[in-house]
């Protein structure tokens, strides 16, 4: 599976409310949670939490991609927020991060899972189209840049 | 046909997609009598990507390839099982690095007729960026390539196969 297999409107949440790096990581599950994408809620951010634990995944530029495995998901799934004011998630470049891909997969998918993190690493490269989408004002814009429709 | 078709290679990547390809691949070896091997590429390129990106940490580094190592030696069994249940004999090989490098080596080393992947995204998209690994291989590999779509028919035509 594609990571542009993974990017549909109800994945994706612009602008973000959040204003702390857990209101993010809660405001993406949720998002989810909605789009029936997850089982539960708790153990999800239970798994983003130990993750980040280890070190923030808020990296330069302002891009933050926070993942991990679980079992509470079928497969490979993919949320996407943006905020425009940016919000601290102790990135390494101590700026604020305002483009989140937030990235689950199960236990015994993690070729997959490799491959869709290498695809948002190849895409972030691009500081053009980081800025645009950080840019965007709905989630239909942020389908729109990744697809050709 | 059968001249024409004597090696085949199923790329594998444990997505659905992949395991499709495989069991439409054994049918195809089976109806063909060529030879059939599965290949599954620890995508040790990624990892690396991702730890220069500082989306890995080094511990997750160690941690995902040996999950992935894994993953393939039990993906291969499984295609290996699949084969078997049909009177296929199925070479399974294991490499590391980037899948559509490894692919497009295998693909000459083994002199291979035929590389069978699964369906590839029917989305569009105006970034090269989005082009995944089977993608990258069908459009570097020197052999023709064949793209498994229909999983239902698919299936339907794995199970009805006699031994």
């Amino acid at each position: 599976m594609a990571l542009i297999d993974l990017v549909s409107e109800d994945i994706v949440k612009v602008p973000l409310s959040a204003s702390t790096k857990d209101e993010v990581i809660h405001e993406l599950i949720a998002v989810l949670k909605a789009a029936g994408k997850i089982r539960d809620t708790g153990k999800v951010y239970e798994a983003i939490l130990a993750r980040e634990g280890l070190g923030s995944t808020g990296l330069e530029k302002g891009i933050a991609v926070p993942h991990a495995k679980t079992d509470q998901v079928e497969k490979l799934t993919l949320a996407i927020g943006i905020s425009p004011n940016g919000v601290d998630f102790a990135a390494m470049d101590g700026q604020p991060s305002k483009l989140f891909f937030m990235m689950l997969a199960a236990p015994d998918q993690s070729g997959p899972h490799i491959e869709a993190l290498a695809e948002i690493a190849r895409i972030t490269r691009s500081d053009a189209f980081c800025r645009v989408l950080a840019s965007a004002v709905s989630a239909k814009e942020i389908v729109e840049l990744f697809t050709e429709e | 046909m059968a001249g024409l078709i004597q090696k085949v290679l199923v790329f594998v990547d444990g997505s659905e997609e992949s395991i499709v390809a495989a069991h439409y691949a054994v049918c195809l070896s089976k109806t063909l009598n060529a030879r059939l091997t599965a290949l599954y590429v620890v995508n040790t390129r990624a990892v690396e990507d991702l730890v220069k990106t500082k989306i890995f940490l080094a511990a997750e580094q160690e941690e995902y390839t040996r999950d992935i190592e894994s993953d393939a030696e039990k993906y291969l069994n499984h295609i290996k099982s699949l084969g078997r249940q049909k009177g296929v004999t199925v070479e399974t090989v294991q490499k590391h690095g980037a899948p559509f490098l490894e692919i497009k080596k295998e693909v000459q080393e083994q002199d291979i007729d035929l590389l069978v992947i699964g369906e590839l995204s029917k989305i569009r998209s105006r970034r090269d960026e989005f082009y995944n690994e089977a993608e990258r291989a069908m459009r570097n590999v020197s052999c023709s390539v064949l793209i498994v779509k229909d999983e239902d028919r698919v299936y339907e035509v794995y199970e009805s196969m006699t031994v």
